[in-house]
């Protein structure tokens, strides 16, 4: 009697334990926070190289959505990195055939003249210009 | 006995306690006059292949020598070694610069490294604690503690006595 009610009890716990698992990964399972029309792919915890007008930027991201062939969303804490700056930002869209990079969020840049922070910026790579919006406040290491 | 000894430990503690409120004090003063930069109200745009910063809206600017207010400013750098370096500055409309105790006033001003001179034009003030003078073009030779004011004619070159050097 007390095997059968053991076993039920098992069998309850098993079954219990399988539910929290699929609740757990389906609650996981966070939806993007801009929505596409294409059908993307999302790389968690990425990082890789581009090859641009300022030479090899490495680019990463918690999170990395491929819109299309051109197109990738750099979602979460995300960077671009390259001989000339590093960009630390949130939230990035970049456009690789037109070299253009961009956020609305805020932004930090740290290059050969100093530190940099603005609300957000355009990274207009192949035209060697970045543009910082909002309030800007550039410390020079002196 | 113990008196004096609780007062001569109480003394040194004090000590203690002005020496490290100096040590840092220095330090934290050090920093920040030493400290240069560009603030941008709206926007900065940095161009690498021009070797150029652009800031927009209440724009502030401080190095070594000055501060800077405009509206508007271009920096062109150079690079020498790893390091960029401020060659010219250039500031557009409603610019300011204070130099010591010193307040520039005109609608352009450019800044050259190399000499060390800012050249400022239209409705150019120099103000200082005893006068204030007006006139079209300004030459501030820093290095050489120089002030050249031009004006197109005698009659727009303007010395006004400010009122605390009007007892003397």
């Amino acid at each position: 009697m007390i095997n059968i009610f053991n076993t039920k009890i098992i069998y309850f716990l098993i079954i219990l334990i399988l539910g929290l698992q699929i609740f757990i990964y389906f609650y996981n399972q966070n939806s993007l926070t801009k929505s596409f029309s294409q059908k993307n792919i999302t790389v968690e915890n990425f990082s890789s190289v581009v090859l641009s007008n300022s030479g090899i930027t490495k680019i990463g991201s918690e999170k990395l959505n491929k819109i299309d062939d051109n197109k990738i969303y750099l979602e979460g804490e995300s960077y671009l990195e390259n001989k000339e700056y590093k960009i630390y930002g949130n939230n990035i869209s970049i456009n690789l055939i037109d070299e253009i990079s961009s956020s609305e969020d805020s932004v930090k840049v740290i290059n050969s003249m100093g530190t940099l922070k603005a609300k957000g910026f355009k990274n207009i790579d192949y035209d060697g210009k970045i543009i910082f919006f909002g309030e800007v406040e550039f410390v020079i290491d002196n | 006995m113990m008196v004096k000894l609780f007062f001569l430990e109480k003394l040194n503690l004090s000590l203690i306690i002005k020496t490290l409120y100096l040590f840092f004090f220095v330090i934290f003063f050090s920093n920040t006059n030493s400290e240069s930069y560009v603030k941008a109200g709206e926007s900065l745009i940095w161009d690498s292949e021009n070797q150029s910063y652009t800031a927009n809206g209440s724009v502030e600017f401080k190095n070594d020598e000055f501060v800077a207010f405009a509206d508007r400013m271009i920096a062109n750098y150079i690079k020498q070694d790893k390091d960029e370096i401020f060659t010219i500055v250039e500031l557009f409309e409603n610019v300011v610069i204070e130099f010591k105790d010193e307040i520039f006033r005109g609608n352009y001003a450019i800044y050259t490294r190399d000499d060390n001179i800012i050249k400022l034009t239209g409705n150019v003030s120099i103000e200082s604690p005893t006068r204030l003078l007006k006139g079209n073009e300004l030459i501030a030779d820093i290095d050489n503690n120089k002030r050249i004011l031009n004006s197109a004619n005698n009659e727009s070159l303007v010395e006004v006595l400010l009122e605390n050097n009007a007892d003397n």
